[in-house]
């Protein structure tokens, strides 16, 4: 599983099979495995992995998607959407990255 | 394989509503609403929940305010500050653990005892 080295050591996961429908607040970086659906406010990086299913607006400092994120997004700082990301909604963020195979519809601001 | 992940809320998390699932669950950070899980939930010493708790497994070691459903067993260990009501077959309240609330361990009485209840 070559995605573990690139895993970002976020001291919070969310597993792959929990359910959170709400809210998720805080200051220390969170990995989503499974599935969020409401609403994610996070002051650190948001990684929304490979099979995690996102269904949320999401405030974060920097966000990575490799799976299906469903949602606004603003990003104080960086968003990006790998190869394996599916992802419907807005995004504001002054960098935004979208790598090749991605999937994304939605509009972008980066404040330009 | 994607079942024997911890799941671990941060101590600087907070959750607001329903967690579900079937994975062991480990909160240092805040819950609040209500968790509903297959598996054991441990609740760490800096770990605050507010919710409704119907888990498997129960070990408690930080601030719990709610009614706890377990199916199989609670454990609370001497940090564990619980307010609530606990419905579990098995329970250890160990000592120093403070604990308010009302215990149903379903037991069933002798023939011609009645409950007191």
């Amino acid at each position: 599983m070559a995605k573990d080295k690139d895993k970002p050591m976020g001291n919070t996961i969310i597993g792959s099979s929990i359910v959170v429908d709400g809210e998720i607040s805080g200051e220390e970086p969170l990995t989503i495995l499974g599935t969020v659906k409401g609403k994610i406010a996070i002051a650190q990086n948001l990684t929304v992995e490979n099979g995690a299913t996102v269904e949320a607006n999401v405030e974060a400092q920097t966000l990575t998607v490799s799976g299906r994120l469903t949602g606004n997004v603003l990003a104080r700082e960086r968003v990006e959407l790998r190869a394996e990301a599916k992802m419907i909604g807005d995004v504001k963020s002054p960098r935004i990255v979208i790598a090749d195979g991605a999937s994304f519809k939605g509009n972008v601001d980066m404040d330009v | 394989m994607a079942d024997k992940e911890p799941c671990l809320i941060g101590s600087k998390i907070t959750i607001r509503g329903q967690v579900s699932g079937n994975q062991d669950l480990v909160v240092e950070g805040r819950i609040e609403g209500r968790v509903a899980l297959d598996n054991r939930l441990t609740v760490e010493e800096s770990g605050v929940v507010e919710a409704d708790l119907e888990v498997a497994d129960a070990a408690f070691k930080g601030e719990v305010r709610g009614d706890l459903v377990a199916s199989r067993s609670a454990v609370l260990h001497p940090t564990a500050r619980v307010v609530g009501n606990i419905r579990s077959p098995r329970l250890v309240i160990e000592e120093g653990a403070r604990f308010s609330g009302s215990v149903d361990m379903d037991v069933e009485l002798p023939p011609g005892v009645r409950n007191p209840s």
